[in-house]
């Protein structure tokens, strides 16, 4: 078993439960043993525009904890592994910022030493486990089932801070769908944005560009759409239906968190995965 | 040497103002050996040069030590000074206190102490310099142009008016190059093949030009004066003198329409026996080994079908490649340039979708000797557009892919735009995405508002992404002047891609010793005052090989380069650097070490009267590198002007141990 320290997030622990649950089945199939560390705080993001230093220092933070565990810290949360990313980024190449940084830490007996490796979903399925460790575990191949996906904006730029997959033609989702057995295909919309981040400011503008993405999936004849962030599957799965009223459509998409494809290919109880928390139609997909 | 004079300059405030020259000065002063230290304003001026000839006179001074600038910029000026004074021009040394100190140096202390120290190893370096003399060679009154492109027909037509024997090599089949790909020509609008085919028949007609087509350089020894140049001819499997390019073979072939045709950028097809297009220069068939069947399988049809319809006898299959070898005295280098290739950029679906073209594809589309016979339309549905939209700096101007601007670009975009109005009236809606209109030529600002008055859409930004919808093509793109996302729907989209150095250039320039820019092209001696020379002497660059221009420059640059090229050849012998490697034959074992490293092949071993083997350097081939000197395990290699002991003494001054 290969340990990997868990960072939650906030999204996930207070509404996006389908996502744990699903990644708490799921890795443990694959040899991945995850580790849960008390005291680890928010990742700073939410405040960044108004705090860009508390931003950074709650980042920091959390990447000592994770540091004094010795294995790498999974953030599955997007926007979470954006953050830590980035201050992962400024601490490792601004010593001057790293010696500021620590010297707040100092005060919890905490300190940034630049040692811990930052994992999202997909590196870790894609990259550390590897397709071929996947394949192994499939009993339930999805044969037939043609599947969207998509990477939302957090995990593909920029790319200067080190994102996990290609910021113009990603493909390691498609890489991991395909060792599940089912259909993928490249679509002009893959990268459009999921509408999250504008939800509070202007929440038509967000859920037309939610909607006006889930119209385009069905267009293209695709059987279900999957996410790695809780924030876009907040839009696509949690807000469909309002999504839908603003495009005026009616929108009938399965939106699962990759995770619980994996959940479901490997034969897994359905309960266990959450996928009775989705609101979208997922019971439309027959594994 | 011990009547050394020892000359700092101030080069106005460059040295003076970070250097404290006079500090300099008396410190030079009281160095063993130096009997005179003076410092002026501007010592590369009339009145530098004068103050250091009469110090050489009334001080009898057997050394010169100049503290200035790099001897890149002026050692051949203070060489020229020291040898009109009556001295050898090889006892001066250069000391650099303004690059290597007060360029890069904040602090006048340290800088002054820098500058001292030096100057003090400049002075230790000229007690123990020799006189040397420099060797006179014979120049070979010929060139070698490499490229058959417009720079290359220029600079080949040049040099054979001027008298000299020039060799053409051509990769290609037909010479020509890019701009024989051209429909139009900015801003006059000019037919390309109309202004660019008579220079073409010039250069077949030129009595002092021999074109070896389909060929390429594969070797270049020698230096300045005396370059000996392997070619390669490839077989065309026609014989040259029979065939007459009547093309009766290009009709029969049974590969006819399904090969990729280069020539039209993979637009249209051609056989594998082809003449590139039809005022191809010279007017040969080729065939292609790759796709000729019966040079892949030794069998087409019954018997091969150009055979069988050659009434010359021309198609020869027993044809092989053909070494050919020749002497000159300097080469022009004008091979030209590639276009990015836009898969490099995904999201603008170059890679993914058939309506997203290219400029130079784009012209084919509109010249009437084209696939289409100038039909524009979709490659997609061949349905003609009735919207088409330009997306400008495709991989220019981005740090991510190439940072430079492609000069052509805009004005590419412009022209076309013109010409698509022109081919399909006002049906067609025009939308040109740029980031800024560069239109910075002679006549090409009043290009631009021609076309802004033909009903162009002008969108200030660079899109975000080309994505295919159900009713065409949609572009995203944020207008920076009306602070506006729009969405342009379009039928053809046409991305004008960056100038990239072409992509055989690095071998190229490993085959010439010609050096490269970090961006790949070649490099120029002197970005401004030796614009066509390169860190090799006698070999000169012109056009987009040297970084992207226009048609009007690359003619100038090359026009330029011949004449530089000429200032050689016109001369019947030339003095070489006598800054060469010398072997001390009492300490050389001929362990062949500096034969492996050298470059330029210009060491041989020589076998002695007691059998014994011993190095001898070939002086007209050497370049003075010093590679075979920093290898020879025995010290037997030396470099006049810079020996060991020459060096040495600088490095024990530098080191604080003198």
């Amino acid at each position: 078993m290969k340990k990997y320290t868990l960072y939650p997030g906030c999204v996930m622990q207070t509404e996006q439960y389908g996502y744990e649950l699903s990644i708490r089945e799921v890795f443990p199939v694959l040899g991945v043993e995850l580790v849960d560390v008390e005291n680890f705080s928010c990742c700073g993001e939410p405040v960044k525009s108004i705090n860009q230093l508390l931003t950074l220092y709650l980042s920091a933070r959390n990447l000592a904890i994770a540091e004094q565990q010795g294995f790498d810290l999974f953030v599955p949360c997007s926007v979470c592994h954006f953050a830590l990313s980035e201050c992962k980024n400024i601490l490792d190449n601004d010593g001057g910022m790293r010696s500021r940084v620590n010297e707040m830490l100092a005060s919890e007996d905490l300190e940034y030493k630049g040692k811990v490796g930052v994992v999202h979903t997909v590196d870790l399925l894609y990259d550390h486990v590897g397709v071929k460790e996947i394949k192994k575990h499939v009993k339930k191949p999805l044969k037939g089932l043609k599947i969207a996906s998509h990477y939302g904006c957090h995990l593909v730029r920029p790319s200067e801070i080190g994102r996990p997959v290609d910021s113009e033609n990603p493909m390691k989702i498609e890489a991991v769908l395909e060792a599940l057995g089912a259909e993928t295909m490249d679509y002009a919309e893959k990268l459009d944005c999921c509408g999250g981040l504008l939800l509070v400011n202007l929440p038509e503008s967000a859920l037309t560009k939610t909607g006006q993405k889930l119209q385009a999936v069905e267009e293209h004849g695709f059987d279900g759409l999957v996410t790695v962030c809780p924030w876009c599957q907040r839009m696509f799965d949690s807000r469909q239906k309002k999504a839908g009223e603003t495009v005026a459509a009616k929108l009938e998409v399965p939106v699962f968190y990759l995770t619980q494809l994996l959940g479901l290919a490997f034969g897994l109880d359905e309960r266990k995965l959450g996928l009775d928390l989705n609101l979208s139609p997922v019971d439309k997909l027959k594994v | 040497m011990d009547r050394i004079g020892v000359f700092v300059c101030h080069c106005g405030v460059n040295i003076a103002a970070t250097v404290d020259v006079d500090e300099v000065v008396d410190f030079a002063g009281k160095l063993d050996g130096v009997v005179v230290s003076k410092s002026y304003k501007y010592m590369c001026s009339d009145n530098g040069a004068n103050l250091i000839k009469e110090s050489i006179k009334k001080f009898k001074l057997d050394g010169v030590v100049v503290a200035s600038c790099s001897p890149q910029m002026h050692e051949h000026t203070f060489r020229r000074v020291v040898e009109e004074a009556g001295l050898n021009p090889f006892v001066l040394e250069i000391a650099n206190i303004r690059e290597q100190c007060s360029w890069v140096h904040p602090d006048r202390k340290e800088a002054t102490e820098k500058a001292k120290l030096l100057v003090k190893g400049a002075v230790a370096k000229v007690r123990l310099l020799e006189p040397l003399v420099r060797e006179k060679v014979k120049v070979t009154p010929k060139a070698l142009v490499v490229g058959g492109g417009i720079a290359g027909i220029q600079a080949s037509l040049d040099l054979s008016e001027k008298g000299f024997h020039v060799y053409l090599v051509e990769k290609e089949p037909s010479i020509g190059g890019r701009m024989a790909q051209l429909d139009k020509t900015f801003p006059t609008l000019d037919c390309a093949s109309c202004i660019l085919t008579p220079k073409m028949m010039d250069v077949k007609n030129h009595p002092n030009i021999e074109l070896f087509a389909y060929s390429e350089v594969v070797s270049v020894d020698g230096s300045i004066g005396n370059y000996r140049v392997k070619v390669v001819r490839k077989p065309r499997y026609v014989d040259f003198d029979k065939c007459t390019g009547c093309g009766d073979c290009v009709n029969v072939c049974r590969m006819k329409g399904k090969v990729p045709d280069e020539f039209n950028m993979n637009l249209g097809k051609r056989g594998a026996v082809y003449i590139p297009f039809p005022q191809a220069i010279p007017l040969k068939a080729t065939i292609d080994p790759e796709q000729c069947l019966f040079l892949r399988y030794g069998k087409c049809g019954r018997s091969p079908a150009c055979q069988d319809v050659c009434e010359a006898e021309a198609i020869d299959f027993t044809q092989k490649e053909e070494l050919v070898e020749f002497e000159v005295g300097v080469i022009v280098v004008a091979t030209g340039y590639d276009l990015l290739d836009p898969s490099a950029l995904y999201e603008y679906g170059y890679s993914r979708y058939k309506d997203v073209i290219t400029t130079l594809e784009l012209e084919r589309l509109i010249s009437s000797s084209g696939p289409t016979g100038g039909e524009i339309v979709c490659p997609s549905d061949q349905r003609k557009p009735g919207s088409v939209t330009f997306v400008l700096c495709v991989g220019s101007r981005d740090e991510t892919v190439c940072t430079w601007c492609c000069r052509v670009g805009c004005m590419t975009a412009l022209k076309q735009a013109y010409l698509l109005r022109e081919h399909l009236g006002d049906d067609v809606e025009i939308n040109i995405c740029y980031t800024d209109i560069r239109s910075f030529g002679k006549r090409y600002e009043e290009f631009y508002r021609r076309i802004r008055g033909v009903k162009t859409n002008f969108f200030r930004g660079r899109p975000s992404e080309v994505k295919e919808k159900k009713d065409g093509l949609t572009i995203d793109v944020f207008d920076t002047m009306t602070n506006k996302l729009f969405e342009i729907k379009t039928d053809l989209v046409v991305l004008v891609p960056a100038v990239v150095p072409r992509n055989d250039s690095s071998d190229l320039g490993k085959i010439l010793h010609v050096s490269r820019g970090a961006d790949g092209f070649f490099l120029e001696a002197h970005p401004k005052l030796k614009p066509m020379d390169t860190f090799t002497d006698g070999i000169f660059i012109a056009g987009c090989c040297q970084g992207p221009k226009d048609i009007q420059d690359s003619v100038a640059q090359a026009s330029g380069a011949a004449s530089r090229a000429a200032n050689i050849l016109s001369k019947e012998e030339l003095e070489a650097e006598p800054l060469i490697a010398f072997v001390d034959e009492d300490f050389c074992s001929g362990c062949a070490t500096c034969v492996s490293v050298c470059s330029f092949n210009a060491i041989e071993l020589m076998k002695k009267e007691d059998n014994k083997y011993v190095a001898r350097v070939v002086e007209a081939l050497c370049k003075g590198c010093g590679s075979c000197v920093a290898a020879c395990p025995s010290g037997a290699m030396q470099q006049k002007g810079f020996k060991d002991d020459q060096i040495l003494a600088v490095v024990d001054v530098l080191g604080g141990e003198a």
